[in-house]
């Protein structure tokens, strides 16, 4: 069994650094190297992004970050409370006529080695994502 | 962490130079958003961002970027992105947008 390690945040754009500079410590701390500490920050910033813009929280809601280690992996579950969303409905950028949004989601999956999205409309969105230690999988 | 910016016009080049220092993410985006959309209706001509000093950008700043491109295009101008470094290159990159924007350096 590994380690486990929550925070809860407003649901206020000002909060999104604190996360990513709560991440990049114990991502440092595990032992990945720089590259893979940007991703994962990056990934969890913007599933944070995601839960603030997406989930219609009211802005005194806070919601959860969950990161859970062991000596092989990293895996962070980012949770809201909001409206939640559907998955299905997520896309791959279109270069041909790019958009304003959408990308967060999609650089979620490119950065990270397995994510799962789970949204239950009305009840909220979870976002787990996945970082194995030393060689790419 | 915050987000300083520097622009200026450079008449001789009609090109607006715009120095992005610190981090663009979902709380400092729309003061991006705000800087460029005053510019471009001074003057809607191409904008050289550089990012010689930018340390993050997340997917709300690249909808601004992208915003921004979008009606730029409308008068065949361009987003010029100078500088990158590497994590942001990397972003550039797997989104596709290195197709997009030109980016230099």
């Amino acid at each position: 069994m590994g380690d486990s390690l929550s925070i809860s945040i407003p649901s206020k754009p000002e909060y999104v650094s604190v996360v990513r500079l709560t991440t990049s410590a114990i991502a440092s701390r595990m032992g990945f190297n720089v590259e893979e500490i940007e991703d994962i920050k990056v990934a969890v910033a913007e599933a944070c992004t995601n839960a603030i813009i997406h989930s219609n929280c009211k802005q005194d809601d806070n919601f959860n970050i969950h990161f859970g280690m062991d000596e092989k992996k990293i895996v962070i579950q980012v949770q809201d409370q909001g409206n939640g969303f559907y998955c299905e409905a997520v896309e791959e950028p279109d270069l041909t006529s790019p958009k304003e949004g959408g990308l967060g989601i999609f650089i979620i999956k490119s950065l990270m080695d397995e994510v799962v999205l789970e949204s239950d409309i009305g009840k909220g969105t979870t976002i787990k994502m996945t970082k194995y230690l030393g060689d790419d999988i | 962490m915050s987000l300083k910016m520097n622009t200026q016009y450079l008449a001789e080049k009609n090109m607006w130079y715009v120095e992005v220092v610190g981090e663009i993410d979902i709380y400092t985006a729309n003061r991006l958003k705000e800087t460029l959309i005053n510019l471009l209706n001074e003057q809607n001509t191409d904008i050289r961002i550089n990012c010689e000093e930018l340390d993050y950008i997340d997917s709300t700043g690249l909808g601004v970027l992208i915003g921004a491109l979008k009606r730029l295009k409308q008068d065949n101008k361009n987003i010029i992105i100078a500088n990158p470094k590497p994590n942001i290159s990397k972003l550039l990159n797997i989104t596709g947008l290195n197709k997009i924007f030109i980016i230099e350096g």
